[in-house]
């Protein structure tokens, strides 16, 4: 699947392009920890591979997100979405689509590419269980191909 | 003063020959920069002492702006974010509810 959405499409704005290359270049200094991004000419489509960080239940394991910036990022959050196989995990449904209040209601400008990384590890890294939401079945049967069209709603902090 | 500020940003850019002929010696008429705790906008990431990405020149057309919480951005950029969020936008950096500071 390519979980783009129209929106994401559309070429960036200037404020867009110009932030992503300062973002890049920052990356290639200063990478977060635990993820290698396959740099490519496509400014708005990163795909970064992550790898489960020791001592936890995804350690030695390797997965990939792909991240869609809209035309108006960073007013707008990216789509950020595991390609397949998705992690096992309490908010990550099987289709790739990631339960992250600051991937939709919570988003902020001053976030970067950078700072969702280390949201994600985290997330993925507080797990003590490998299994799918409650709801998985359900939800992927239902839902719209972007995640950012679900209407999210958070409940759980602790993972 | 930011329209003299801005003229001296000009001279400053203007090759030394243009504007002393003789003298060796660098004598500063004035100097600025914005009192910001960062060097740089937490939306676009341009430096405070530039523009935002949308504008050419520093200086009048691109002003930063304070929030009630102390956080300064591009006033292009605050705009950007606050107009795109209903009912209340939130500060970026801090989250609280964003007020203009008076």
């Amino acid at each position: 699947m390519t979980g783009s959405s129209t929106s994401s499409r559309k070429v960036l704005s200037k404020i867009a392009s110009n932030r992503l290359q300062k973002e890049l270049v920052e990356w290639q200094v200063n990478p977060p920890s635990g993820f290698v991004h396959n740099v490519t000419d496509n400014l708005q489509r990163w795909v970064i591979e992550v790898y489960g960080a020791q001592g936890t239940i995804y350690a030695n394991e390797k997965y990939q997100l792909q991240v869609d910036f809209p035309e108006h990022y960073p007013m707008e959050a990216p789509q950020v979405i595991f390609l397949q196989p998705a992690p096992l995990h309490p908010h990550i449904y099987s289709n790739g689509h990631i339960c992250l209040d600051i991937l939709y209601d919570s988003w902020s400008p001053a976030m970067t590419v950078s700072s969702v990384c280390m949201s994600i590890v985290s997330m993925l890294s507080s797990a003590t269980v490998k299994e799918r939401p409650e709801d998985n079945d359900r939800y992927v049967k239902n839902c719209k191909k972007s995640p950012k069209e679900t209407r999210w709603w958070f409940h759980d902090d602790k993972v | 003063m930011l329209s003299s500020s801005l003229l001296v940003f000009f001279l400053n850019r203007l090759p030394m020959k243009y504007w002393w002929t003789e003298k060796t010696e660098w004598h500063a008429v004035a100097s600025w920069t914005w009192d910001a705790h960062d060097e740089t906008c937490g939306i676009c990431r341009m430096a405070f002492d530039g523009c935002c990405p949308d504008c050419k020149l520093p200086g009048d057309d691109c002003p930063l702006i304070w929030g009630a919480c102390n956080h300064a951005f591009h006033l292009h950029c605050i705009l950007k974010w606050v107009n795109s969020q209903t009912p209340q936008a939130h500060c970026p950096m801090c989250r609280r509810d964003w007020q203009f500071k008076e």
